[in-house]
């Protein structure tokens, strides 16, 4: 019976040492006390509690100033004199006291522990942004910055070197040194931003009045009246200055990859790859990492994916793209950015407001981005046709041959109809999206591409070959079947049964295709013969677009 | 008379300095107990205590007679009640916001991270304990006349148990308990593989109607987590505390625990420090519990092995209570409660497991859905339910694994249970079944013939043949219910182990492939 009073005794006594421990450890051994009972202002050891900015209309709660004391708002003094912990928030256009801690840098807000906070535990699908992605994260709300391709945008970072701006102004940290008005000491504004605010449209006015009144300095020397094109160019570079340079030459590298072939991103795009609203929000949890190297980090992995895609999904369409290491670092950073979130009014940005009611684009919708956005990454950036190992030839499109022959309107069809069952997407507004003007857009760049070439005149009769079909099959299988297929499914070339194609190809763009060929691509000219492939007659050349014409029948 | 000589004030202040004493007497209305008839008083003055038998028998404090289990589950319950009730303060029983609560109370509450883990780890354990409390029960024959009703009662209070610990599960709100809940409620559609394959679904759904019952609505939302909250934190801890109160009460009214018919002769005098024993010459008010209906402890019975249950029943008692919530405390400062991601309808967990002691059944669920989720636990909670009142013998009453065949026989049959469980489990995992080899086979030939029913049913024919060959009931329950225990515990070992992603078999979660 004794034994019963031992064990209640130590038993007793063996939980409320435990409870106590419990109680200290829980209460008085959290890190954040240590951190915040080190910090003191003028030598008083400052208040030591629980410090958090709740935004509700962000749904954010973030603890994260309970150790970044200095970050909190209301810690001036803390923040005057800190370091570490203690120092400041470095100036930004968003003050965390207004849109918290992580609306930008991610991470769990609720979390008081820093590995749990910083997001790098099991079971958060949303870790911290590593510092050199950080604003990835402006993607969330502002998803509707018009960005041109990376030639553009390069293009504008050479205009401003060419043209001196970078003697007075600052922009991205680079240039300024000179002060415009030497006496005066007054600086030329920092450029880095003024996309935010709209440049001035009398900027060039002013300029060029100083540049004609000043005898000697900048004015005289480092500005000098600048052409039209290039003028145009500067401010749409300027417009993209928001204070997020490497973010919008992610997104404009995005824009020349031909990304958006493929993939839909605000509802335009073609729809053969995931739809990419979201990507940058995937949980890492759900990520197979087996095959890549490094820390499991979502970053790391979309860079092993855009190296060799089908090596970690397996049998994605998506092929190697043979994309440099900068180029997948730029690509990486855009795919993390892409995490809009339905916002308020409030906190949704003016851009994003009006392009959602107005339907303005992520994109600049000049030739070159239209063309490098959506038609690059299959037909190449000159237009030149791509092949992918493992995968059907795409054709060559930026092609004088092929653009001499095909009108405009055969051009638009097949823009706007795609080739259904084949990569080709439709991409008419109501498929991938673009409008009318903008696939006018996209054929005036590629006939600017191939040199230039002029449109044929519209066929004035859609049909008209009428020759031996019999006699065409005999030669089609001798001199297109090997490329184009027995039954014209196109296995090395483009596919010739397919009906859109007979639709809107007319007998005229046929023939002549067949009479002129293809330079640059394996379909020669059968109008001509070389010792190799004699050349065909007129008729035989007929005979066999009557051929083609009995699979439209079929 | 006193009184009036003395001035009022003085009055007061004595009456002020004798407060405490007097407050004390007030409530220990029988003085201290010290004496046998004062430390029976103690018992029975008070609505807590009196639950309890004034003197308790010396088998019943041995420790190998229970191990305390019993008292171990009440503990396990109250410091689950005491951690609950705390944890109201800061949970919001709505989706989302219900996981932000949890994170705060991890984060934020003052000691909430120790206080959920300690609810948690404290409901695991009283799950386990409750199972062991059964086991103890039936091995020692505890449910023999009178205590059949009492083992009833007990089968409601496991119910209840999984039940509270089922319901708790949703609340975290995360993939978790999300999946886990959803899985369960695909449990309780289970019938409708049956009225699915009669072909009557649409007339008569029972399975619909439990699943919707349980989640209040198609899908596990908003209404299913306030079903779940109101069931946890009021309707089944209500439930709970009757049929415990219940079961202790018949605890006493049965007699105290049952022991072997020679018990104070295998014991012996009591040893000579046990203190206090008997301080008086028995007189007539010893024989008060006698006017008690009933069997009582101290009818036709010599007093000498009993002894005053102030203080030596409540030193075990309370013992218990303390080891049980040192065990739990050990668990919460070691092992946080689990918490995933907020719950994402989109993204399935792949395995979705239920909760632990639910995965032997999710297995069998594997194999057919009617069976796994209503026919064969339905059987086995009758089975159950049926042994106190088809053992009618008395041999083996009180003692371990008593009855005919003892301890070789649940020896025996242990390994058999074993090998029929893991034997059948593995021939379904390597050859596959009948859907496999027959295609196009009727549904209702898997629900009635799978490796489930098919082990229940070599078990019930393993434990009639025993029944014939000791003639004895009792030997063919041993049987059984060894059998059971080993396919609960095997089944639940594969699911919770041996099964991944799609429910497939591997020899470690570290072959799952990624995903």
């Amino acid at each position: 019976m004794n034994k019963n009073k031992h064990l209640l005794l130590w038993s007793s006594l063996a939980v409320l040492a435990l409870l106590v421990a419990a109680a200290v450890e829980e209460n008085y051994l959290k890190e954040w006390r240590r951190i915040q009972q080190s910090m003191a202002v003028e030598g008083e050891p400052i208040d030591v509690r629980l410090r958090q900015i709740v935004i509700p209309e962000l749904g954010t709660t973030d603890r994260c100033v309970t150790c970044h004391v200095g970050m909190a708002p209301g810690e001036m003094a803390l923040a005057a004199e800190g370091t570490g912990l203690a120092a400041p928030h470095p100036f930004v256009w968003h003050d965390p006291a207004e849109f918290g801690c992580t609306t930008c840098h991610g991470g769990q807000g609720l979390a008081t522990e820093t590995a749990d906070a910083h997001g790098e535990v099991r079971h958060w699908p949303e870790p911290m942004l590593p510092g050199r992605f950080a604003y990835a994260s402006c993607g969330s709300c502002h998803t509707h910055l018009g960005v041109p391709d990376f030639e553009q945008l390069d293009f504008g970072v050479r205009l401003l070197e060419r043209h001196d701006c970078l003697a007075c102004h600052a922009v991205d940290g680079r240039g300024g040194t000179t002060r415009p008005f030497a006496a005066a000491g007054i600086e030329a504004p920092d450029l880095s931003h003024v996309g935010l605010t709209g440049v001035d449209p009398y900027w060039y006015v002013h300029h060029l009045e100083h540049h004609e009144l000043a005898d000697e300095g900048p004015w005289k020397t480092s500005f000098a009246p600048i052409d039209p094109a290039d003028l145009t160019a500067l401010e749409a570079y300027l417009g993209t200055r928001v204070g997020a340079p490497g973010l919008v030459a992610a997104k404009s590298t995005f824009h020349t990859r031909g990304c958006y072939g493929c993939h839909q991103l605000g509802g335009v795009g073609g729809d053969e790859g995931p739809d990419l609203d979201r990507a940058g929000l995937m949980d890492p949890e759900l990520l197979d990492f087996s095959e890549v190297p490094g820390e499991r980090t979502v970053a790391n992995w979309l860079a092993t994916h855009l190296h060799h895609p089908a090596a970690l999904v397996d049998g994605s369409q998506m092929p190697a793209m043979g994309l440099s290491d900068e180029e997948i670092e730029l690509l990486t950073f855009y795919m993390l950015s892409l995490r809009r979130e339905e916002r308020t009014a409030a906190f949704t940005p003016n851009d994003r407001l009006e392009a959602e009611r107005f339907g303005a684009r992520e994109f600049t919708t000049d030739g070159p981005t239209l063309y490098a956005a959506f038609c690059s990454a299959c037909h190449g950036a000159e237009g030149q046709g791509r092949r992918y190992p493992d995968a059907i030839p795409f054709p060559s499109v930026a092609n004088a041959d092929f653009l001499a022959v095909a009108s405009d309107g055969f051009l638009r069809e097949t823009l706007r109809r795609g080739r259904l069952g084949r990569r080709m997407p439709a991409f008419a507004a109501d498929q991938v999206g673009l409008t009318d003007e903008e696939i006018d857009t996209v054929i005036a760049y590629l006939r600017h591409l191939a040199g230039d070439v002029p449109a044929p005149p519209e066929p004035a009769q859609f049909r008209w070959v009428e020759a031996d079909a019999a006699l065409g099959e005999t030669l089609y299988r001798q001199h297109c079947a090997s490329c184009h297929g027995a039954e014209g499914d196109g296995p090395e070339a483009p596919a010739l049964d397919h009906p859109t194609f007979l639709e809107t190809a007319d007998d005229s763009y046929l023939v002549d295709t067949i009479t002129r060929g293809r330079s640059g691509t394996p379909m020669h000219g059968f109008g001509s013969g070389t010792p190799a492939f004699p050349a065909l007659a007129a008729e035989e050349i007929e005979a066999i677009v009557s051929h083609l014409r009995t699979w439209q029948e079929e | 008379m006193a009184d009036s000589e003395r001035s009022g004030l003085g009055v007061f202040f004595a009456n002020l300095k004798e407060a405490p004493q007097r407050v004390l007497r007030s409530l220990f209305r029988s003085g201290p107990p010290a004496t046998d008839r004062s430390r029976s008083s103690f018992v029975f003055d008070n609505v807590f205590l009196h639950i309890h038998a004034v003197r308790t028998h010396r088998w019943s404090l041995r420790w190998a007679t229970t191990w305390g289990l019993g008292v171990a589950s009440a503990a396990a319950f109250l410091i689950a009640l005491a951690t609950g009730v705390l944890l109201m303060f800061y949970y919001k029983p709505y989706p989302e916001v219900a996981y932000d609560s949890i994170k705060d109370i991890h984060f934020v509450v003052p000691t909430g991270r120790f206080i959920r883990n300690l609810h948690r780890w404290a409901a695991n354990v009283m799950v386990v304990v409750v199972f062991l409390h059964m086991a103890r029960t039936f091995y020692t024959a505890g449910y023999r006349s009178p205590r059949e009703f009492n083992w009833l009662i007990g089968l409601g209070l496991l119910v209840t148990t999984l039940g509270l610990s089922f319901t708790g599960y949703l609340l975290p709100w995360d993939q978790l308990a999300y999946w886990a809940i959803t899985i369960g409620a695909n449990i309780a559609q289970s019938p409708q593989e049956l009225t699915d394959a009669v072909g009557i679904t649409e007339y008569f759904d029972p399975g619909g109607l439990q699943r919707e019952l349980l989640l209040g609505s198609d899908v596990v939302g908003a209404d299913a987590l306030i079903r779940f909250y109101l069931l946890h934190v009021m309707v089944l801890p209500l439930l709970f505390v009757a049929l415990l109160a219940a079961h202790i009460w018949r605890v006493r009214k049965d007699g105290g625990l049952a022991r072997p018919a020679d018990a104070d002769d295998r014991l012996g005098p009591p040893p000579p420090d046990t203190y206090p024993v008997f301080t008086e010459t028995p007189q007539k008010t010893y024989h008060l519990a006698a006017i008690v209906e009933g069997r009582t402890p101290a009818v036709d019975q010599s007093p000498e092995n009993t002894v005053p249950s102030m203080p030596h029943l409540f030193y075990a008692e309370m013992g218990v209570l303390m080891v049980t919530l040192l065990v739990c405390l050990l668990l919460a400062l070691s092992f946080d409660a689990p918490l995933k991601e907020l719950a994402n309808p989109m993204v399935p967990e792949n395995p979705a497991k239920a909760p632990w002691y639910f995965l032997g059944l999710q297995e069998l669920v594997a194999y057919s859905a009617f069976m796994g989720g209503v026919g064969i636990p339905t059987l086995v909670i009758i089975g159950l339910g049926l042994i106190p009142y088809l053992d009618r013998e008395t041999r083996g009453t009180g003692e371990w694994f008593g009855g005919p065949g003892g301890g070789r026989l649940v020896w025996h049959s242990t390994v058999i249970g074993l090998a029929a469980a893991v034997g059948i489990a593995a021939f379904a995992i390597y050859f596959g079944w009948l859907r496999e080899w027959f295609p196009d086979i009727p549904q209702l030939v898997i629900t009635f013939v799978n490796p489930g029913t098919i082990l229940a049913a070599f078990y019930a024919a393993y434990s009639l043949y025993l029944v014939r060959r000791y003639n004895s009931t009792r030997a063919g329950a041993l049987g059984l219910f060894t059998c059971f225990l080993c396919g609960f515990v095997v089944l639940t070992v594969i699911g919770w182990y041996f099964r991944g992603p799609n429910w497939d078999f591997y020899w470690s979660p570290a072959d799952w492939p990624a995903h």
